[in-house]
């Protein structure tokens, strides 16, 4: 039997610190301005007005991957699309968070099929994934919960409130 | 010719533009051979947007195929369904209630709105201005609001069904239509007044990103673009379909071929669309909205034949193909964006790298429309 | 009404494609090559099926009469071992469409390009490439365009698997 290893969390641990960092990475993601299919729009749709999501202090949206700290994947990764998803990853900074926003992002969505060619079928193929918000295409209230969700991850507990359905 | 002379020449370098950037809205790649600021050459490579629509298109049923037809062009998506409705309603031989073709006008109508309003921000933001994008997508929202409502999807609409739509119009959309119509109207001025009055914009784009009406015919280009460089080419208007004939509406034209030109194009297709969308709503007919005995594993016959929408962004084409099987066994699907971007490599030649920016922004763009 | 002149023109094609072949050459079965279609059910005016040698002469014919270019579309006809083209042109001011059609054989689909009459035919003529393996003889860029760099495979063939 293999002997279990324990991973140390990181290399030099300052508790008190690290809750700081972690609050102030919750309230100020940066994400990446990054399209590429139909869910773009409805991130865009997040943005703008009604939806607005600078109220829970992700709005800064960075066209460089080396200013931004969340990437939102919203659309199909086709399999010719697949290596510069993969570079625009790893130009990111650590920490870094993805968010897979979508079907096709999670699984291939509808564009999966026995004999299919083109596309990849979930972006944790490539990379792994924090925070999965299904729909086709999710709506900007999933968006935002699914941003939410991300913030109760950092910070290990949720500072909003839930919305019960009625 | 000495040494230092042929390295000033050979002074040319190449840029990557994408396929992600924020100006190419997805992902367009464009391989751009520069002197400086200015293009020499610019090679659009496309195709990372590829979904196999048209594969998709030959191993599932018709009915199975419709909610892909509202993924191809997103932001106008219900035209794509009415291309390919239209198309096996066409080979099938099916007869469309009136009714549902008048909540289908104004519908489409709607979505054009829409598109253009989302064109109108995010062409915007690439010349550098943001505010703008808000007000239109505060407009979008009120119109989402009211395809929701009928439609059940905010923007991967699939609305229409062989025959007709798949629910009717509840007694709030009218009304609503109304109301969004008069709201809208107030506020074209103030769209006047912040865009295309302003100094700024018009610098960008007045004179830049000529498009003769030639280049449009050798190149396929329809929709704003064509409209833009003078040609009154609107499918509405010269191959109609649906009911509209029955409506009374101008095609605007403008004969600058810049990007101006296609900005006010568009601009003045919104009034005309509201125009389209309140005379269907006074004349709306009563009656079904559903034909009666559409076989659920629809036949056509064999055979094939062509559909031509009028979509957002041009003319929007299906051949189909049938050989009398439940699939279709051939599925081609033309769409406006991939002839529009077809002419950028002739157009921006010679141009300042912002200006082709300018350029692209003007053919509205919907990249997994154009690369399908 | 634009087609009259051009369905003589395009009849002249038709004559001389159905002279009897060459000694040695392959006997092809007569096709009907100028057709009237009817707008309501096919979508198109006038339907012409030309041999394929013949198409940059008909893209010509189209050219001169001021049509515009709308799409180039390949089919496989896997059971007769041969891959069809339609070209669909539409004119910019009276509306009429009109469909070229040619034939060429599966196992080595070659096809004269029209990209230097029609410009927009290259990206067309790309697609179809990629989809079909056809060859447009000519073309001055045919790499894959939809599909990645290295491609090689066509997967609209009907035979296609991954």
């Amino acid at each position: 039997m293999e002997k279990q290893v324990e991973v140390p969390p990181g290399l030099i641990h300052f508790a008190m610190l690290d809750d700081v960092l972690n609050m102030a990475r919750a309230n100020s993601l940066w994400p990446m301005t990054f399209g590429l299919a139909c869910c773009a729009i409805e991130m865009m749709a997040t943005g703008a007005s009604r939806f607005d999501m600078a109220r829970f202090g992700c709005e800064v949206f960075r066209p460089s991957p080396r200013q931004s700290d969340l990437m939102i994947v919203c659309g199909t990764i086709s399999k010719k699309m697949a290596p510069a998803v993969m570079t625009l990853y790893d130009q990111m900074p650590e920490p870094k968070w993805v968010l897979a926003m979508g079907n096709c992002a999670i699984s291939g969505g509808p564009f999966k099929f026995p004999g299919q060619y083109g596309i990849v079928e979930g972006v944790d193929q490539l990379f792994p994934v924090d925070v999965y918000v299904p729909g086709c295409p999710p709506r900007p209230e999933a968006l935002i919960e699914g941003i939410l969700k991300l913030e109760e991850k950092l910070r290990g507990k949720r500072c909003f409130p839930t919305v019960e359905a009625q | 010719m000495s040494t230092e002379a042929q390295s000033v020449r050979n002074e040319t370098f190449v840029l990557n533009l994408g396929p992600q950037h924020p100006a190419t809205h997805g992902v367009l790649r464009i391989k751009l051979t520069m002197d400086g600021e200015y293009i020499m050459d610019a090679d659009p490579v496309i195709g990372y947007g590829h979904r196999m629509h048209e594969k998709m298109g030959e191993n599932r049923s018709y009915a199975k195929f419709l909610p892909n037809a509202g993924r191809m062009d997103y932001v106008a998506a219900l035209f794509n369904g009415h291309g390919y409705v239209g198309a096996v309603e066409r080979l099938a031989g099916i007869t469309v209630p009136e009714r549902a073709e008048y909540i289908r006008v104004i519908t489409s109508e709607l979505n054009r709105v829409a598109s253009h309003l989302l064109w109108l921000g995010a062409f915007l933001v690439d010349l550098g201005g943001f505010t703008p994008l808000l007000y239109c997508f505060d407009d979008r929202e009120q119109i989402l609001d009211l395809l929701e409502s009928v439609t059940g999807s905010r923007l991967t609409f699939c609305y229409y069904r062989f025959g007709g739509v798949c629910n009717d119009i509840d007694e709030d959309f009218v009304p609503g239509t109304r109301k969004f119509i008069t709201r809208l109207r107030s506020r074209m001025p103030m769209y006047d007044a912040l865009v295309t009055k302003n100094i700024i914009f018009r610098k960008r784009v007045e004179g830049i990103g000529l498009i003769s009406a030639e280049t449009c015919r050798k190149y396929g280009a329809t929709g704003p673009v064509i409209r833009g460089s003078g040609v009154a080419y609107d499918v509405r208007k010269i191959e109609p379909y649906s009911v509209y004939p029955k409506f009374n509406f101008d095609i605007p034209v403008y004969s600058e071929c810049d990007c101006m030109a296609r900005y006010k194009v568009r601009i003045s297709e919104i009034i005309q669309s509201m125009r389209i969308i309140e005379q269907a709503l006074d004349s709306l007919p009563t009656g079904p909205v559903m034909a009666e005995k559409v076989p659920q594993a629809l036949k056509p016959p064999k055979g094939d034949c062509y559909y031509n929408v009028e979509s957002a962004r041009g003319s929007f084409g299906v051949r189909i193909v049938s050989d009398g099987t439940e699939n279709a066994y051939r599925l081609k699907l033309r769409s406006p964006c991939f002839s529009n971007m077809s002419l950028f490599r002739e157009c921006s030649k010679g141009m300042l790298l912002p200006d082709a920016l300018a350029l692209l922004g003007s053919f509205d763009l919907v990249i997994p429309d154009m690369d399908r | 009404m634009k087609l009259l002149p051009l369905k003589s023109k395009f009849a002249e094609i038709a004559v001389r494609a159905a002279l009897p072949p060459a000694a040695g050459a392959e006997a092809t079965a007569p096709v009907p090559l100028v057709m009237d279609a009817v707008h309501a059910s096919k979508g198109i005016d006038l339907d012409v099926t030309v041999p394929s040698d013949c198409v940059v002469e008909a893209a010509k014919i189209l050219d001169d009469a001021k049509f515009m270019i709308e799409a180039i579309t390949g089919i496989d006809w896997l059971a007769e071992r041969q891959i069809e083209v339609v070209y669909d042109f539409t004119h910019v001011e009276s509306g009429e469409r009109v469909a070229v059609r040619a034939r060429t054989p599966r196992d080595k689909p070659e096809l004269p390009t029209i990209s230097n009459i029609y410009p927009g035919a290259n990206w067309h003529e790309r697609e179809a490439h990629d989809f079909f393996g056809i060859i447009f003889i000519g073309h001055p860029q045919l790499i894959p365009l939809l599909l990645p760099e290295d491609a090689r495979f066509h997967p609209l063939r009907k035979d296609f698997t991954t």
